[in-house]
């Protein structure tokens, strides 16, 4: 007898809707609003009847939005998938069935990225109705980066470790610190090894740098694209190897 | 439960070759503390054959469900052989699942009972068309029908038991490991145990079931291996046919020839699998009768006595059906 893993897609993706897409909604409207707010940008400022001036704040804060979106919906696309599983223990029932623990949790993770990207679809949706055009596919394609980086990262670290939440935040705040103040640690005489640092670090600073042209449709260089992407593949290859080996906790 | 008169289909299903439990000196030490590892298991062997019911006793921390999770595959055994149909027991299970009741019964609490059963049937390879039947059918064998809408987070002990075994056999699988189905059973869940034991109860499966209550696991098993801070204390031997089983019941295993049974046993209850448990007035009308089957062209693959109170449950229920 074979599990039946891809008619339980179906579960999984309900699940991502019902458990996560309104906490997602409300963290990442928390980190915009925060952000927005270190920049001075206020709700009166987004009246699109305001000029070009306006427009382009409108445009500004669409980014912000965008971005701590992405952040948090990819994030969210693979909590508790497998740290939280296997911490409660819903493991032990799901894998006495004849299903790889590789499978289920690799396309949990996949479905919860499908998920977000709807979710940001409907988002960007709602915004270019109520407020100002923006690029359905930009939206769509940079919610799914930012799956592939931060949910792929998030994904191998919750096979390792239960904490990966904080050291999640850790690991990408950390690139963007290195990122922000680049100059002031080339001027101290440190700036290679942080570059060597920022390399091995998962290149959050990449992704926000690219909001811009996701959200404004533009094209994008493939180039650019290559190492958030390819260091999210890594992450997700990596935690399906490791979940081979150590399918359970302990 | 299905009667010998649908002897065709109960051979429906399974491979022929038994399922067998294996563990040879197995040991776990749990090494989260470096400076005190804790020796969990220390060299623990034990069969549960096909068409056995295995059953493992000893008191809190013996080590029963740690010997449990490796037996399912869920641990990895320090040193140690585990086997499941000769293979590693990840394998068995990924090929083929087992049906396990761990301890404590883990599932998330927002789901409802119904919608939990479906799911974890999906998971277990249930097909479509049969997936509502199996979890109807298991809701109602557990007594759970009536809180098919309830969240599972509400079911409190008893009830959380009913689930855990309902979840068990919504599938059918050949290999069944229970962790602690009676604590806290109550008498009416227990008989349900019993008659379901009786019903599982098949030439190609193996039963595994560990519980601190010896003399009940005693009723339901057919040996019990004690263990002990980890180590066996007394392994389990065979149950013989005693006396007391004469005027009983026993189950009878045919390779084929199943469309003879309720004439020779009028009272044959068919448990599935080519199995059937048949009431006796005593060895001699037994023989007799097994002889009638043989001589009919029979092929018999196994006769083992089931316990009288077990049966007696099971039969009462039986009788009704019929």
């Amino acid at each position: 007898m074979k599990g039946r893993l891809t008619a339980y897609a179906g579960y999984q993706l309900r699940d991502y809707f019902v458990t996560r897409a309104l906490p997602t909604l409300i963290a990442s409207g928390l980190v915009a609003w925060g952000l927005a707010a270190a920049r001075g940008i206020t709700l009166s400022d987004l009246d699109p009847a305001g000029g070009i001036d306006a427009r382009d704040r409108i445009q500004q804060t669409f980014e912000l939005v965008l971005a701590a979106f992405a952040f948090v919906a990819g994030a969210a696309a693979a909590h508790g998938v497998v740290a939280r599983h296997r911490a409660r223990g819903y493991d032990r029932l799901v894998f006495s069935r004849p299903v790889s623990p590789v499978r289920y949790y690799t396309q949990g993770v996949v479905l919860a990225g499908i998920g977000a990207v709807i979710l940001g679809i409907v988002g960007a949706e709602v915004f270019a109705v109520a407020v100002h055009p923006v690029s359905l596919p930009g939206v769509a394609g940079y919610v799914a980066l930012a799956w592939l980086l931060v949910g792929g990262l998030a994904f191998l670290l919750s096979t390792v470790t239960a904490f990966y939440l904080p050291l999640l935040v850790l690991v990408l705040a950390a690139d963007l610190a290195l990122d922000h103040f680049a100059g002031e640690l080339s001027a101290a005489g440190v700036g290679p090894v942080a570059a060597i640092l920022q390399f091995a670090l998962p290149p959050a600073h990449v992704l926000v740098t690219l909001r811009g042209e996701f959200a404004r449709g533009l094209a994008i260089d493939p180039r650019a694209l290559a190492w958030p992407a390819g260091f999210g593949l890594a992450c997700i290859v990596a935690a399906m190897v490791l979940l081979r080996r150590r399918p359970f906790r302990s | 439960m299905s009667t010998a008169s649908d002897a065709g289909t109960a051979d429906a299903g399974g491979s022929a070759a038994g399922a067998v439990i294996e563990l040879s000196h197995v040991s776990k030490t749990f090494a989260s503390r470096p400076a005190s590892p804790a020796r969990a298991l220390d060299d623990v062997s034990f069969r549960v054959a096909a068409g056995e019911v295995g059953g493992i006793s000893g008191p809190a921390g013996a080590g029963k469900s740690t010997l449990l999770a490796i037996a399912a595959g869920q641990l990895r055994p320090s040193s140690g052989s585990v086997r499941i149909d000769g293979i590693e027991p990840r394998r068995f299970v990924e090929r083929e699942g087992i049906a396990y009741m761990p301890q404590p019964l883990a599932l998330p609490g927002g789901w409802r009972v119904a919608d939990a059963l479906t799911r974890l049937a999906v998971l277990s390879g249930v097909r479509p068309t049969y997936t509502k039947h199996r979890v109807e059918a298991a809701m109602r064998e557990l007594g759970l029908y009536d809180d098919r809408r309830r969240r599972v987070r509400s079911l409190k002990g008893d009830a959380r038991l009913r689930l855990g075994l309902a979840q068990a056999i919504v599938a059918d699988h050949r290999v069944i490991i229970l962790d602690e189905p009676l604590d806290g059973m109550g008498p009416e869940s227990l008989d349900r145990l019993r008659e379901l034991i009786v019903r599982l109860r098949a030439f190609d499966r193996a039963i595994l079931i560990a519980s601190r209550d010896t003399a009940e696991l005693q009723r339901l098993t057919d040996r019990v291996t004690l263990i002990d801070r980890g180590r066996t204390r007394r392994p389990g031997t065979p149950r013989r046919a005693t006396p007391a089983d004469a005027e009983g019941v026993f189950h009878i295993t045919l390779h084929h020839g199943g469309e003879h049974v309720l004439a020779v046993f009028p009272n044959a209850i068919s448990l599935g699998r080519s199995t059937y448990a048949v009431r006796v007035a005593g060895f001699g009308p037994l023989n007799h009768g097994l002889r009638e089957l043989l001589d009919r062209g029979a092929l018999l693959a196994a006769v083992t006595p089931a316990h009288a109170a077990v049966d007696t449950n099971a039969l009462a229920v039986n009788e009704v059906g019929t």
